[in-house]
């Protein structure tokens, strides 16, 4: 199902302005649907003969051609097979989908021949599902209730392209209301979902699916409750991780799909020592060390971000979870923050979200590691980072909460770092607006400027002292303090200043 | 965005609460009277729940996917935005985008401030010139006998009996025009005060021992000017030019030698500063004594 390249295709013919502004709007409601907490997709899958989605026009010829043809399937035929077809193609349209639900038995007919002994009929029978399963109105969920223990069922089958219909029209149909969610999970939805994706491990399309069908159920509200329990205690954790490295011919899709299940996971609970007991820290930071590698060198593939954005939150959250004592065996080596820097470069200009997540993963594994920090000073990571500091968005806030993450380590960690140019940096970052920005800047001058005389030298001839007494006038307290406390006890002895000082 | 919060290692942010700390912990530093110092930071561990906002980006760009409106990266322009640098000083509330423009503002209009009247002047020796003439008494008895006021063209070195010859001298021999900003006689002053309504105190709260001693500090500013001040958000876009300049300027050590600005910037302008950002200054807040240059000074003689 991996559809990167049909849709630039597409936009390249339509003209970009058109797909830009539906891009634009559809943007603006997803980040509002995320705020209400209400952000749902669906998933159509598409006809091999198809390219796009296309919705016929003309909704009242395909309300009456879903009545007759609805009428017409209630009898046994050789046109069975053609008029199901010309069904399913009808149900693309909305208001075709209402009319259709609405028709007295029209369910019972379409699990009737879902479940007949004709293999044509299901499949199409399963097609006509699958678009009512499309559909964003939330009347026509419920309406599919009576077909969900047949499509559970079918998904122990072997037919490929009936069993990735079944599980997207499962996928599409577990969001849409607690009713249908329940009913699924007491058909036991996820048992089944881990049979198929062992059963079905080679089959790339199916696991996608599968991926795809679990995230549906772990992005809902109350899924910490039951949902997450019952996957953590099945097959399912370690046949995700085992998805996870993906297959260079069949693409990143199944990856993509698993590593958002394994995101979901981490982040909707706070124990995470099962994932962590099937090393699921250790698979993701390594596999961000290849991608990291593969992007340094410029091979960034199409899409690679919405794998490496899953795969950061993991490490991120499984982090917190992990005991400081064993995290060199679950991190792997220092590669990680060579991955992690060059990740954020690389997507800085393009992705900066991307760029302020990976920030975020390099200070969950500088805060307690000696290790780590040394190892970006020895790397001559440092500078890169620097770098990074005018960036706003909280890009600048999380690599000082790094830097200063190195400076709490050990004093020569400080002399270090300024050497490599953060004084000069925190006398930029010090006169920032971001108040945050500034009272982090003075948290970490005082950790280098106590670390040594030399230090607080070289501060004082960078104009320092001139600095911090402007700042003693900034509006708020907290500011004005730091300011105060390093000039009286840390500087004074190097101002020059008193010796010029006319005396009134 | 994310709060540093000063307690133990870990910190949940989200709409979940903060977690309770397992493993290694730091010492938490609270307030400077239990450890004696203000600085608060410890390494945290940042745990993300699913809803934070950190991730919003992410779950947009992921749905867009599953509806099948990815767009890569090539046809997509984002906007990397660029902190904004502030004035420090309590009231001014002028912001730039550019470490040079923070740099010309501060030094332009913070650097030589008459505490008295809150004047600022362009050079130290405008000020203490401005001082001597103003605020100082003495001058005040023997200028009755003898010629104080000096030209204020630097190295003329001539000096007169009032003000009125002096700014005729200047306008004379050196060519000033007759309206110059840095040479207003006390008489002048006090009829524009009367038009200029003067500003509360603010209310934000000020260190006790900024300014021992004036009573009322009028607000007085020559450069006052009727921009528009910028707006309240901490970023503005930049083009990657830009944002490339700003980070070769930041490490680079660029801004002006404070110490050696006093002496240097002796240039006396034929023309009004033109200020590009409003500038208020607070009555509470002074910027030294009397004589002082600037900021400097005034710490050694408190102690």
């Amino acid at each position: 199902m991996w559809r990167l390249n049909k849709v630039r295709h597409k936009a390249a013919r339509q003209g970009d302005s058109e797909l830009r502004l539906k891009r634009r709007e559809r943007e603006k409601a997803l980040r509002q649907a995320r705020r209400d907490r209400q952000l749902v997709s669906k998933r159509l899958l598409l006809n091999e003969d198809e390219d796009q989605p296309e919705v016929t026009m003309d909704t009242n010829s395909g309300e009456q051609d879903v009545v007759s043809l609805f009428h017409k399937l209630q009898h046994t035929g050789p046109e069975r097979e053609a008029h199901l077809k010309a069904l399913s193609k009808a149900l693309r349209d909305p208001s075709a989908q209402l009319t259709f639900i609405k028709q007295e038995n029209s369910m019972h007919l379409l699990v009737g021949l879902l479940t007949g002994s004709n293999a044509t009929c299901r499949l199409q029978a399963v097609r006509c599902l699958h678009e009512l399963s499309h559909s964003a109105h939330t009347n026509v969920a419920p309406a599919c209730l009576p077909a969900t223990p047949y499509l559970l069922t079918y998904l122990s089958g072997q037919s490929t392209k009936f069993t990735e219909l079944c599980l997207y029209t499962l996928g599409n149909l577990c969001p849409d209301s607690d009713v249908v969610k329940e009913k699924l999970l007491a058909q036991g939805i996820i048992p089944a979902l881990a049979s198929c994706i062992e059963n079905q491990r080679h089959n790339l399309a199916v696991v996608e699916a599968v991926g795809f069908t679990l995230s549906q159920l772990l992005q809902s509200k109350d899924a910490a409750d039951k949902i997450i329990p019952m996957i953590l205690a099945s097959s399912l954790p370690s046949h995700l991780l085992s998805v996870l490295t993906p297959d260079p011919k069949f693409g990143l899709a199944p990856a993509i799909e698993c590593a958002w299940c394994l995101h979901y996971l981490t982040c909707s609970i706070e124990d995470n020592t099962v994932l962590l007991s099937r090393g699921a820290l250790l698979k993701c930071s390594s596999l961000l060390v290849s991608l990291g590698g593969a992007v340094a060198e410029g091979n960034k593939e199409e899409g690679m971000e919405l794998l490496i954005c899953p795969l950061l939150r993991c490490v991120g959250n499984l982090l917190s979870s992990c005991p400081v004592e064993t995290l060199n065996s679950q991190v792997g080596d220092v590669g990680i923050v060579v991955a992690l820097c060059a990740l954020l470069q690389a997507y800085l200009q393009t992705q900066p979200a991307l760029a302020r997540e990976s920030a975020w993963v390099l200070n969950n594994l500088t805060a307690y590691s000696s290790a780590l920090c040394s190892a970006l000073l020895t790397l001559n990571l440092i500078p890169g980072l620097i770098q990074l500091l005018p960036f706003s968005q909280g890009i600048n806030t999380m690599i000082l909460r790094v830097l200063a993450n190195i400076a709490h380590k050990k004093k020569e960690f400080c002399v270090q770092l300024a050497h490599l140019g953060l004084l000069s940096a925190l006398c930029a970052t010090l006169k920032m607006a971001d108040q945050e920005m500034v009272t982090l800047s003075m948290d970490v001058l005082f950790m280098l400027v106590v670390s040594g005389p030399q230090v607080a030298e070289e501060f004082v001839r960078q104009g320092g002292v001139s600095l911090l007494e402007a700042i003693q006038y900034n509006s708020e307290g907290e500011i004005r303090r730091r300011a105060t406390h390093l000039l009286e006890h840390h500087l004074l002895s190097y101002s020059s200043y008193c010796s010029d000082t006319p005396c009134s | 965005m994310l709060q540093p919060l000063p307690t133990e290692g870990r910190v949940s942010a989200g709409s979940c609460d903060e977690d309770r700390p397992t493993g290694n912990t730091q010492e938490p530093r609270q307030s400077e009277d239990e450890e004696g110092t203000p600085f608060i930071f410890t390494p945290q561990l940042i745990r993300l729940h699913k809803d934070h906002e950190l991730f919003e980006d992410g779950d947009v760009h992921r749905h867009m996917y599953l509806q099948d409106l990815y767009i890569s990266e090539a046809d997509d322009k984002t906007t990397l935005c660029v902190s904004e640098f502030a004035c420090h000083i309590s009231g001014c509330s002028a912001v730039f985008s550019t470490l040079e423009e923070y740099e010309h503002h501060y030094n332009s209009l913070h650097r030589h401030v008459c505490c008295s009247c809150r004047r600022s002047l362009p050079s130290a020796r405008l000020l203490d010139i401005h001082i001597q003439e103003w605020h100082d008494s003495l001058f005040t008895i023997l200028a009755q006998r003898q010629d104080m006021y000096q030209c204020l063209v630097e190295g003329c070195g001539q000096k007169f009996r009032t003000s009125k010859h002096r700014k005729d001298h200047l306008i004379r021999i050196h060519k000033y025009p007759p309206d110059f900003r840095f040479d207003k006689t006390k008489k002048d002053r006090r009829t524009r005060e009367t038009k200029r309504p003067q500003q509360k105190d603010t209310a934000m709260e000020v260190v006790d021992d900024v300014c021992e001693s004036e009573g009322v500090c009028e607000v007085m500013c020559d450069v006052l000017s009727d921009q528009p001040e910028h707006g309240e958000s901490m970023e503005t876009h930049v083009s990657e030019e830009e944002a490339a300049r700003m980070a070769k300027s930041t490490s680079a050590e660029e801004h002006a030698d404070l110490s050696a600005a006093a002496h240097g910037a002796g240039n006396i302008s034929t023309e009004p500063l033109q200020p590009r950002y409003s500038y208020r200054v607070p009555t509470t807040v002074c910027f030294g004594h009397g004589s002082v240059r600037g900021f400097r000074g005034r710490r050694g003689r408190r102690k």
